[in-house]
């Protein structure tokens, strides 16, 4: 593509130009910034200094910042969502460490009067990225009182749930697996627990959550649509503390306390379903049999050697278990783990080092004795990240690094006792490597316009040992190679270009632009029109080439009212290169010859996002609207005309309100509308052996009815001053009960065959919950 | 294995039902487009020595009655790879029947259909017979409905590559119309349960007859890919007409297939 290759030209000239002009006799502030109760650290504090004009910085991803300024006098503000600011006289004459402790604002602020901005959202450059107060994820309701990061996310524009009650999403256009999920920045492979009716990220862990939907900065890859950047919490440096919660479906606990007062804590929290208590209400004792549930842990330990040196390890493992009886027998579930270091090598270049293990793996059982089977599949990446942040004068922030990730897949591998009649196979492994560098600069140009660009380049290896099988366009194997451990079968170079800018039109509004490219090597098998946890992914190989995204986006930000409202829009285009789809009559499992079932395709999806956010007082929440087209194209079905994408929708419509009532009363409500799902519905019939068959019109040409829903909550807070903090949660999901279709399904009438129907399917109707949490 | 993942939704359901009482599946009234009506052509020649039919329709709206909208007037030709070549007669509208001939394995077979002044053509190859041993009855058991299930016993041939079909007629009424195939147990002593989704449960006294045929892999793609729609496996996949090995765009399938029949009395 031409374009992108002019992008990336711009970008070299501005980055070797931007550095011509140098103030040497700088110093640098740099430090930590801290929540005083916790000592947990904070990401993404705004810093403000203000002498003659104002310029700034913020924390990263460990809350460490780091800025250039000339020697002088400057008033600090601090400012983060949920805290008191700090305003601070501060005098650069030297090099300086400064680590900042922020005491937690319990009363949402009734009146904003501040004197410092919160204009952040106006004056950077990075676009098309939104972060989730964890408060907003506390007080939004939802389905059985589980609150859940994914589920708060899909009530933003542009990103939109992939099915009631799915954590699954779609982000502009793409697909589930489209969607990088880090957590403390090891891939989640499979989000979701009970086949997607919760997501794997037990809320009371998480600190920090932001997701990018467009205008991806550098340091991410791998996935065409979206970054989900999930960071837990490191765990209380002060003092012990537990907290939890008993609710309809499940329970939760987690503790958090110092090992070394100050320099060493940890964190460990706890969830387990117990859904499966349902079925044993039945007398039946072919349900009463079964187990159904899912349990969640995280852990944390930190421990901050020095001023310099930090240390982090954290982990995640989570599980489902069902099992049918004495017949069947399913789980699967995620393991992740991190080993960070972080580093200051100097007080401007802050060093992370990130050892990072991520497996999913499900395991089937059949008990039958005849036909006893087991099948294990897997997916392990180890991963080793090297970043580095340099704060190289004060309006360059230069970020670069690189990114080596090791994959294995096993497909499938099924055992079987002697006296089955299954055979025992394995599907090979599949070995690949993703080696990543990136560069970019955060470049504050002037007063008015800010810049973000930089440039990832990614290559993807696939290797040995297997035999290797080359298909043509019909499927039709039409050579295979045998090749030995170690020896590559593949290699893919790609180079991902990334800008984003912002000009301030004043000091409430600014225009924003961004191009990025994004590419993935790793793509999800799933033909049906929900997820499993039986979904499997391939690797780019001899066959299957990377996708490749490029988006164009275009956003007006503008805040009102002392920034206490806060708006923007922003309009996309994306084009999608090497998408996939299956021939019909694909089997999927246990599949030896995948690739060949596959079909390539491209994709384009454009939309504006429209966002309102009233951010303080007393009442507060959002509005999002999105309105949209995604199409595929393929040239074998539907003799290569553009199609609806199954995540096509027209409108989505959410409404969020927050209302603090009094002390202890906070009730919240939101209202989701979109239109149905792009389905195929039949447009006639015929029979065959005597049983109907359903003839289908074109792909995705038809509409499942319009999903629409008001949920409520209502948390009473205990009386303040007590040990022992407790609260009561209550919600009520689908108000007016309001029968969405899940599914729409045809058949023949049972009390007259000769006549069809179609069938609704409605999971949810109305649903309350409580739940009760404690924390002392 | 199909039928435990489609009843896992079901689960929810239940929870549900169970909690609130409240039903989740009911009948709707759906706007649905009309296609043109198409043709469709089910055709089938097997190893025994009788009259094939095919059968030559139309495609008719989602919400009419159902009823076989027969085709008359084409002209339906059978060839086979030895050189045979025989005409189908017009029995009733859209039916059409051959003289008594047996087919043999191994041979490919065309099927050339004439109808208003289209022609579509299809070629299966008739595999080896594989014949079942016995038949015998399993009760499984998916969230509260316990069944009993037929179950064929057979040898699979060892290193080729077979697909079944099975049709299940339980006190004459068909009940089931499945494919296997033997991905997995290549080889091996297989019973294969038969996992119908008829209407009527199968009683004691019932007779169950069991049409085993062998069939070729285009055919079995062709019906592997109908059970799938039918949400017959996990969650459906993106519904689409299954690939007919007729040219010319025409709906429905040619099976060129061995079978055998065999009658049981549950106890």
């Amino acid at each position: 593509m031409p374009f992108s290759k002019n992008v990336l030209l711009f970008g070299f000239l501005l980055f070797f130009c931007s550095f011509s002009v140098n103030a040497q006799d700088n110093y640098t502030i740099n430090g930590l910034v801290k929540d005083s109760l916790s000592g947990e650290t904070l990401i993404g504090v705004t810093l403000k200094f203000t002498a003659t004009s104002q310029s700034g910085t913020s924390t990263n991803a460990y809350g460490f910042y780091s800025y250039k300024l000339i020697p002088g006098e400057y008033t600090l503000s601090v400012s983060y969502i949920g805290y008191r600011s700090i305003n601070r006289k501060v005098s650069i004459n030297s090099d300086l460490r400064l680590d900042l402790n922020m005491v937690p604002d319990n009363i949402l602020e009734e009146i904003v009067i501040s004197s410092e901005k919160r204009n952040d959202n106006i004056v950077n450059a990075q676009m098309g990225v939104a972060k989730i107060n964890l408060s907003e994820i506390r007080n939004v309701p939802v389905l059985f009182g589980e609150r859940d990061v994914l589920k708060t996310l899909q009530l933003l524009p542009g990103i939109k749930s992939a099915g009631e009650g799915n954590s699954g999403f779609y982000v502009r256009g793409g697909s589930t697996d489209q969607n990088l999920i880090l957590l403390d920045e090891a891939p989640v492979y499979n989000a979701s627990h009970l086949l997607g009716f919760f997501s794997t990220f037990n809320s009371d862990a998480i600190k920090d959550v932001s997701v990018f939907k467009g205008g991806m900065p550098a340091q991410y890859g791998g996935r065409l649509s979206s970054v989900l950047d999930i960071r837990m919490n490191d765990g209380n440096k002060k003092e012990f503390t537990a907290e939890g919660g008993i609710g309809l479906i499940s329970s939760r606990l987690k503790v958090e306390g110092p090992l070394i007062k100050d320099k060493s804590s940890f964190m460990i929290s706890g969830r387990r379903t117990y859904a499966d208590a349902f079925l044993a209400l039945s007398k039946d004792s072919s349900i009463n049999k079964n187990t159904l549930y899912f349990y969640d842990l995280n852990a944390k330990v930190n421990y901050q050697i020095d001023d310099k040196n930090t240390l982090y390890l954290s982990g995640y493992f989570g599980r489902d278990e069902l099992g049918l009886s004495e017949t069947f027998g399913f789980d699967w579930g995620n393991a992740t783990s991190t080993l960070r270091w972080n580093h200051l090598f100097s007080n401007r270049l802050f060093s992370n080092t990130s050892l990072i293990y991520s497996n999913y793996n499900y395991v089937i059982e059949n008990f039958l004795e005849e036909n006893n089977f087991r099948v294990n599949s897997s997916i392990r990446d180890m991963n080793l990240k090297q970043d580095f942040q340099l704060a190289l004068n004060n309006s360059h922030n230069i970020r670069f690094g690189l990114d080596l990730i090791h994959h294995t897949i096993a497909p499938g591998n099924i055992t079987a006792s002697a006296t089955s009649s299954v055979n025992e196979v394995t599907i090979e492994k599949r070995k690949g490597n993703e080696i990543a560098a990136y560069i970019s600069d955060e470049w504050e140009v002037n007063d008015k316009f800010n810049l973000v660009y930089g440039l990832r380049a990614s290559s993807f290896y696939l290797f040995g040992p297997g035999v290797f099988p080359t298909y043509d366009k019909n499927g039709i194997t039409t050579s295979s190679k045998a090749y030995t451990s170690g020896q590559l079968v593949k290699s893919y170079f790609n180079l991902e270009p990334r800008i984003s800018a912002s000009y301030q039109l004043n000091e409430f509004s600014s225009l924003k632009s961004s191009y990025t490219r994004n590419t993935q090597n790793l793509h999800l098998m799933s033909n049906s029109t929900a997820s499993s946890p039986t979904d499997l992914y391939i690797m780019s190989s001899n066959n299957v080439k990377p996708e490749i995204a490029d988006q164009i986006a275009l956003g007006y930000f503008r805040n009102f009212n002392n920034d206490n409202y806060e708006f923007s829009t922003e309009l996309y285009f994306k084009q999608m290169q090497n998408q996939i789809d299956y021939r019909s009559g694909t089997d999927l499992r246990g599949n030896t010859n995948v690739e060949s079932e596959l079909l390539f395709g491209g994709g384009r999806a454009f939309g504006i996002e429209l966002f309102l956010k009233k951010r303080f007082g007393k009442l507060n929440g959002w509005v999002g609207y999105t309105l949209s087209k995604t199409e595929r194209k393929f040239n074998d079905i539907d003799l290569g005309k553009w199609f609806n994408a199954k995540q096509d929708r027209t409108h989505d419509l959410s409404l969020v309100g927050i209302y603090k009532a009094t002390e202890r009363w906070t009730f919240s409500s939101t209202f989701v509308f979109n239109t149905g799902n792009a389905v195929t519905f039949p447009a006639g019939k015929y029979q065959l052996n005597n049983k109907t068959v359903y003839y289908y019109p074109e792909r995705n040409s038809d509409r499942m009815p319009n999903y629409h829903r008001l949920d409520l909550s209502a948390t009473l807070e205990g009386k303040p001053g007590r040990k022992l903090q407790s609260s009561w949660s209550f919600g009520i999901y689908n108000l007016y009960n309001r029968k969405n279709a899940y599914s729409i399904d045809f058949r023949d009438d049972l009390d007259n065959p000769t006549r069809t129907q179609a069938v609704r399917t409605t999971l949810f109707g109305i649903i309350p919950s409580i739940t009760w949490n404690f924390k002392f | 294995m199909k039928k435990y993942t489609q009843n896992l939704r079901l689960i929810f359901c239940l929870i549900n039902s169970i909690v609130l009482l409240s039903s989740c599946e009911k009948v709707i009234d759906l706007e649905l487009k009309n296609a043109d009506p198409l043709i469709v052509i089910e055709g089938t020649v097997s190893n025994q020595s009788e009259n094939h039919f095919v059968r030559i329709s139309k495609t008719i709206p989602f919400h009419q009655s159902a009823s076989f909208k027969g085709v008359k007037g084409a002209q339906v030709t059978l060839k086979s790879s030895a050189g045979l070549s025989v005409s189908f007669t017009e029995v009733t509208e859209g039916i059409y029947r051959s003289p008594r001939l047996r087919g043999t394995p191994g041979l490919t077979y065309t099927l050339d259909v004439l109808v208003e002044g289209k022609t579509y053509s299809a070629k299966s190859t008739m595999p080896s017979p594989v014949i079942p041993d016995s038949i015998g009855f399993k009760t499984l058991s998916f969230f509260g409905n316990s069944n009993i299930y037929p179950t064929v016993y057979y040898n699979d041939p060892p290193k080729i590559q077979n697909q079944y079909r099975y049709i299940l007629r339980v006190n004459g009424k068909l009940q089931g119309d499945l494919v296997f195939e033997d991905r997995f147990n290549d080889g091996n002593t297989v019973s294969d349960v038969i996992i119908y989704d008829g209407d009527d449960d199968i009683k004691s006294g019932d007779i169950v007859d069991i049409e085993m045929q062998s069939i070729d892999r285009n055919v079995f793609k062709y019906f592997f890919a109908l059970s799938q729609i039918g949400g017959n496996g996990g969650p459906p996949v993106a519904p689409a007409n299954p690939e007919s090995n007729f040219s010319n765009r025409a709906l429905g399938i040619f099976n060129a297939c061995t079978k055998s029949t065999k009658s049981v009395v549950l106890k």
